[in-house]
């Protein structure tokens, strides 16, 4: 059992099979949206248990995907503990590191995906101008006080932003202005403008989620750029 | 001035270096047309396919530098010639960004990305060249560049993250395109680990570097043409 989980064979059949899961899965999207659209609406664990294990037939490849992720991070795991035991020596340190690095960012960032999944929230919905939305997670409230959007001499949209109040526990905590790609943060929680309408009158599209995976994701990336970065090095010099 | 580069690009067939005209004039059209429109030109079809000819060029001659006129001019030319038609077949996006893609994120995920899949192209052509002639050097040059594309293919992916969590919320979308672009992340993952298990190098896993190259070019341009994603703009 143990050779099956050290083995790079396992590693090289795992990702086929997550090549042609995701391959299906990607086919199956677009015809069934009713299915899948909710995927990215909210968390995924909810979307588990409402939709895709009631629709097995059609989501039987992203339960594949998932045995196969698991298989993976076990795979993965052994393969590390694997090479990081018996002696070191400063001349291959770099070169066995690396690539234990590089493992590190991918479980991480399995891990980010595992916690964004299950844990968090996400809830979106259209705010009025000088209207409060109550009710939101960890007893807070926002207030839209203002909209402006601009558009250039052809009418194309130049830019947006909305002005908001964060309350919590009734009290405000912070105010600040959304557009794109510039949400407000406040304790792990981020709020987003995702559109707006001025007419009939200016109202706004808001995010407001919370990912305790994403600061995961954030170490993984960076310990994947560093692993995968000194292997490079390494690795070209000798090939 | 953009059919000059169709005379200027099949110069490289007859030595490697000539090249180098084609790629200083491509480089002046790709800034002239990112000072006129103030944002980099790689929006759309036009603009991307253009991107990726250059960058192969590039790739091109840095990998080629010492090279004679051989079938690795004779293979890349062609593709670049079939990118640039393409690039000038498509219609060309006109005006600036939209507010959503104005950030440092979005043009380093775009250009990083179109970097890694000019070498993944090159990574494609000594994978034939190793099936033609068998010469150990091709399938160490397909090494070199798929794994050089691969990393920056995955600090792409790592920045296009960044700018998603920036933009929607999310570092992620379950979408045709980021299955596709996991696909891609998966395979030459798999194709950098299978050399490493012990008889599988030579033929088999060379193969498994040009098949790469296919998976590719669907995900940058048949996954948009055939399946709605995140990546429409």
């Amino acid at each position: 059992m143990k050779t099956f989980f050290l083995s790079l064979k396992t590693t090289v059949w795992t990702l086929l099979a997550l090549v042609c899961l995701f391959f299906i899965g990607s086919s199956m999207m677009p015809t069934h949206r009713e299915i899948f659209g909710p995927m990215n609406d909210r968390l995924l664990f909810h979307w588990i248990g409402d939709m895709a294990s009631e629709q097995v037939w059609l989501t039987w490849w992203f339960f594949g995907a998932l045995a196969a992720l698991v298989l993976l991070t076990i795979n993965t795991i052994v393969c590390s503990l694997q090479a990081i035991k018996g002696r070191w020596s400063r001349k291959d340190f770099l070169l066995r590191i690396a690539p234990q690095v590089v493992h590190m960012g991918f479980l991480f960032m399995l891990l980010a995906h595992l916690l964004g999944a299950g844990w968090g929230y996400k809830l979106s919905g259209m705010l009025a101008e000088g209207m409060m939305a109550t009710g939101l997670p960890e007893n807070r409230a926002l207030y839209l006080r203002e909209l402006r959007a601009e558009a250039d001499a052809s009418g194309f949209p130049r830019g947006w932003s909305a002005e908001v109040f964060l309350y919590e526990n009734n009290q405000p905590v912070k105010i600040g202005s959304l557009g794109p790609n510039r949400p407000l943060f406040y304790k792990g929680m981020g709020i987003y403008l995702k559109s707006f309408e001025l007419q009939p009158r200016p109202a706004a599209l808001l995010l407001v989620a919370k990912d305790p995976g994403a600061i995961w994701a954030l170490a993984g990336g960076i310990l994947f750029i560093l692993g995968s970065v000194t292997l490079l090095v390494l690795k070209w010099k000798k090939a | 001035m953009e059919i000059t580069l169709f005379i200027l690009y099949p110069l490289a067939l007859y030595r490697t270096r000539l090249i180098l005209a084609a790629l200083a004039l491509h480089a002046a059209l790709i800034a002239a047309s990112a000072v006129k429109y103030g944002r980099i030109p790689l929006i759309g079809l036009h603009d991307t396919l253009g991107f990726l000819a250059f960058s192969i060029g590039a790739a091109y001659l840095i990998f080629g530098w010492k090279r004679l006129r051989d079938w690795y001019s004779y293979i890349t030319i062609p593709l670049i010639l079939l990118l640039l038609a393409g690039s000038l077949a498509a219609p060309q996006m006109h005006g600036p960004l939209p507010p959503v893609l104005k950030t440092l994120w979005f043009e380093l995920h775009v250009i990083l990305s179109f970097v890694a899949y000019a070498l993944f192209a090159l990574g494609a052509v000594f994978g034939v060249l190793f099936l033609m002639h068998g010469r150990k050097e091709d399938e160490a040059d397909q090494y070199r560049n798929l794994l050089l594309g691969y990393v920056l293919f995955s600090i792409a992916m790592i920045f296009g993250g960044i700018w998603a969590y920036y933009a929607w919320g999310t570092y992620w979308l379950w979408t045709p395109k980021e299955l596709w672009t996991t696909i891609v992340w998966f395979w030459y993952g798999l194709y950098l680990h299978a050399r490493l298990v012990r008889g599988w190098s030579g033929r088999s896993v060379v193969w498994l570097g040009i098949i790469g190259f296919v998976i590719v070019m669907f995900t940058y341009a048949g996954v948009g043409l055939l399946m709605k994603s995140s990546h429409e703009f």
